[in-house]
């Protein structure tokens, strides 16, 4: 009855035992070196942007063009798990078209990366 | 649980974002109206695809989330280009463009 | 769970008939080519090789679907790509309108004679009124990526038109939508009035498709599949909910009408007609359009054609708003772009007319008409934006009508042609427009609607009014001291407007060529 989810339960049992170790784990394997930059808020693992005191805060525009790089990017992958599920059924047809879908999507990476998009000033 | 219950709950999310389009005038809030609408109109695909007990539906959903991404990038580009000369994204600033 | 893994185990490639969709893909690849040479170019060499891309695509297209009208192919069409798309001889016959039109948009969109650099923006991220802003205005260069922009928005046009099912047509819709959305935003001079445009249209233009979308979620739930054949085998049957059925319709149709700018849904057009860079508003007021009606043709006579008597009321209402909007409001304005796309307004009401001409007996005559309109009105429209564009002054494009008093003093020629156009939208005989009008409204008569063409009647005469009144004053009026100057155009402007005056007087004198091609079949059921 519970076959096909035991597959699922080992997962999750996986992936928590995993993160106790590296917690519990940490204090004692690592090195322990105090600085400012780990006193700091967490931001996305890069030092926090100074918050301007007019303006409300504002995020610098880079955010802005790094984040819709990455929606438009990680989402057009969500086609990927159609063509998972269906893949054997498709045969080499299906793999062709989801190298050439792919391949379309390398042509805007390649945009991006030419054009400066993914230099961070 | 029947599912007409979703379909309620999708038709009044799609009100609640039609109204916010109407009635909000920062000009992000009224692009974030739209990506609920749109969200609302995913809910209904996967509802009916359990009525209908087809898969299509749920592929659609698919293509409405990759459309919607699309379209939050272009919008933003365009906000924010407009933004980045008034320092305002109220729509009702946009006002050269009158009889 | 196990019905959905046993339907996941019946997918299958679908056949693709290549011949077929060959212009479709020969557009939509070179769109990506456009992409990577935009990216690997250096920054000199971009306008010239774009442009021979581009133009060269559209060639290479219209080569490729010349060759399959004529090869052996089957009479009603083929459906491909599992149905997704029909190529039928109404197809054929909008994607060679589209890729001809697009040739004449084109030819505006690369000139850089009138405009020095061209219409466009330099560099798009400069903010408007800065100094930077300033040295563009003057330097040349431009931002080439109108090109692919262009090539996308047309391939998201030709797949609308030939779309067979309800989901590819709001992923079309959304293909030539977007890129229209950006290219409004980019105009080189009047920058902030072109990016209010783009901000307008897109906040709207993203309304609009939300509906659409929540019309098809509804048609889905009713007919279980989103193909439009189903929709139509679902309606004919009696024992389902119809709340679903008419509820999706308008949704569905709301949305269409929006792109159309018809009638009560037009509000963005003259805005976007005004602050888009003159050769987009051409592009979009022709392709668009022609675009729109064939969405619109497809849907209403494949999906909802034994659903008629439901809707029908409503469409003619719609019309018949469309049609007073675009005529009174025409009368008032004070800007040429403006007016044009008033004109553009009422001019979708006689489409409208066209495309609801259904008879009770399930034929559809009101198709080839309204095909033949589209084509007849898109180059009137294009040749129209072209000779707008010649009118300067120091700051750019001179568009208030006070400014074009006394033009034919100072250029007999482009008033002269001018003055042709506007016959034309008005619909004076001899000219493409009077055929079109003439075909809409015999096939509306036919379809029983002869109270819609007298009020059609009504609104062409009204709509006149603002023609002539351009036309008197270019004529009959002085010409300001401080006016504009007529700009000589250089050869790709000249080719535009000749093309589009040429085929306007062309199809005003022999139409049976072209009328007869729309004729040759109806849309696959």
């Amino acid at each position: 009855m519970l076959d096909p989810y035991l597959p699922l339960v080992l997962m999750f049992a996986l992936a928590g035992a995993f993160a106790l170790f590296s917690v519990t784990a940490a204090p004692y394997i690592g090195p322990r070196r105090y600085n400012k930059a780990k006193l700091d808020a967490y931001e996305c693992g890069i030092e926090p942007s100074p918050q301007p005191v007019v303006g409300g805060g504002r995020m610098p525009v880079a955010y802005y063009l790094t984040a819709m790089l990455f929606i438009l990017f990680d989402i057009e992958m969500v086609f990927l798990y159609p063509f998972a599920v269906a893949a054997d059924k498709l045969g080499l047809f299906g793999l062709v078209e989801i190298v050439l879908f792919v391949a379309t999507l390398g042509f805007a990476y390649v945009y991006v990366w030419r054009r400066g998009g993914l230099d961070w000033n | 649980m029947t599912p007409t219950y979703y379909l309620l709950l999708s038709a009044l999310l799609f009100s609640i974002g039609a109204v916010g389009v109407l009635v909000r005038r920062n000009a992000i809030v009224v692009f974030m109206c739209v990506e609920l609408m749109l969200n609302a109109v995913n809910l209904s695909l996967v509802t009916f695809a359990r009525i209908n007990g087809s898969l299509d539906g749920q592929v659609m959903a698919f293509f409405v989330m990759v459309v919607a991404a699309a379209e939050v990038v272009v919008g933003l580009a365009i906000i924010m280009s407009i933004f980045r000369t008034r320092r305002s994204a109220s729509v009702d600033d946009s006002n050269l463009l009158k009889y | 769970m196990n019905l959905l893994v046993a339907q996941a185990q019946q997918i299958e490639a679908p056949q693709i008939d290549y011949g077929a969709i060959a212009p479709l893909l020969v557009v939509l690849g070179a769109a990506c080519m456009s992409v990577l040479l935009e990216a690997l170019l250096p920054k000199h060499q971009r306008w010239a090789v774009q442009l021979v891309l581009t133009l060269g695509t559209l060639v290479g297209a219209t080569g490729a679907l010349i060759f399959y009208a004529t090869s052996e192919r089957p009479a009603q069409g083929v459906a491909t790509l599992a149905g997704a798309i029909a190529v039928d001889s109404p197809s054929l016959f909008l994607w060679a309108t589209l890729l001809v039109l697009a040739f004449g948009s084109v030819l505006l969109i690369a000139d850089r004679s009138v405009e020095p650099g061209g219409a466009f923006v330099a560099q798009a991220a400069i903010r408007p009124g800065t100094i930077q802003d300033r040295a563009q205005a003057t330097k040349t260069g431009m931002q080439t990526e109108v090109f692919p922009l262009t090539l996308f928005a047309l391939g998201g046009m030709m797949t609308f038109v030939a779309s067979n099912d309800l989901l590819t047509m709001f992923v079309a819709l959304e293909v030539l939508s977007l890129p229209l959305y950006l290219m409004c935003g980019l105009a080189r001079r009047r920058r902030l009035l072109s990016q209010e445009a783009a901000v307008k249209y897109f906040l709207l233009g993203a309304f609009a498709s939300a509906f659409f979308l929540y019309g098809v979620a509804l048609l889905y739930g009713y007919a279980g599949s989103v193909k439009l054949s189903a929709i139509a085998t679902a309606a004919a049957g009696t024992d389902r909910s119809d709340t679903l059925l008419f509820a999706g319709f308008g949704l569905l149709v709301v949305g269409l009408l929006f792109k159309a700018a018809v009638g009560p849904f037009h509000s963005w057009t003259p805005d976007v007609y005004q602050g888009a860079p003159t050769p987009v508003t051409a592009f979009m007021a022709a392709c668009t359009k022609v675009a729109a009606f064939g969405g619109i043709l497809r849907v209403l006579t494949v999906a909802f054609e034994n659903t008629q008597w439901e809707w029908r009321g409503v469409l003619y209402g719609v019309a018949v708003v469309s049609m007073v909007i675009g005529a009174v409001l025409g009368l008032t304005q004070t800007d040429v772009k403006r007016m044009i796309a008033y004109s553009s307004v009422a001019h979708a009401g006689f489409l409208l007319i066209g495309s609801i001409a259904l008879t009770p007996e399930g034929t559809a005559p009101g198709v080839s008409a309204t095909l033949f309109y589209l084509l007849a009105y898109g180059f009137t429209t294009i040749a129209a934006f072209g000779i707008v564009s010649l009118v300067r002054n120091s700051d750019g494009e001179a568009t208030h009508l006070s400014q074009w008093a006394g033009l034919a003093k100072r250029s007999p020629i482009v008033a002269g042609v001018f003055t042709f156009l506007l016959l034309a939208l008005a619909g004076i005989p001899l000219t493409s427009g009077f055929i079109g009008k003439f075909v809409v409204f015999s096939a509306a008569i036919e379809a029983g609607l002869a109270p819609l063409v007298v009020i059609a009647l009504v609104a062409s005469a009204v709509a006149a009014f603002f023609y002539l009144r351009v036309i008197v004053l270019m004529y009959f009026s002085e010409p300001a001291p401080d006016g504009p100057t007529v700009t000589v155009p250089g050869a790709f402007t000249t080719i535009a407007i000749t093309l589009g005056a040429v085929v306007t007087l062309v199809l005003g004198l022999w139409p049976t060529f072209v009328l007869d091609w729309a004729g040759t079949g109806t849309f696959l059921s």
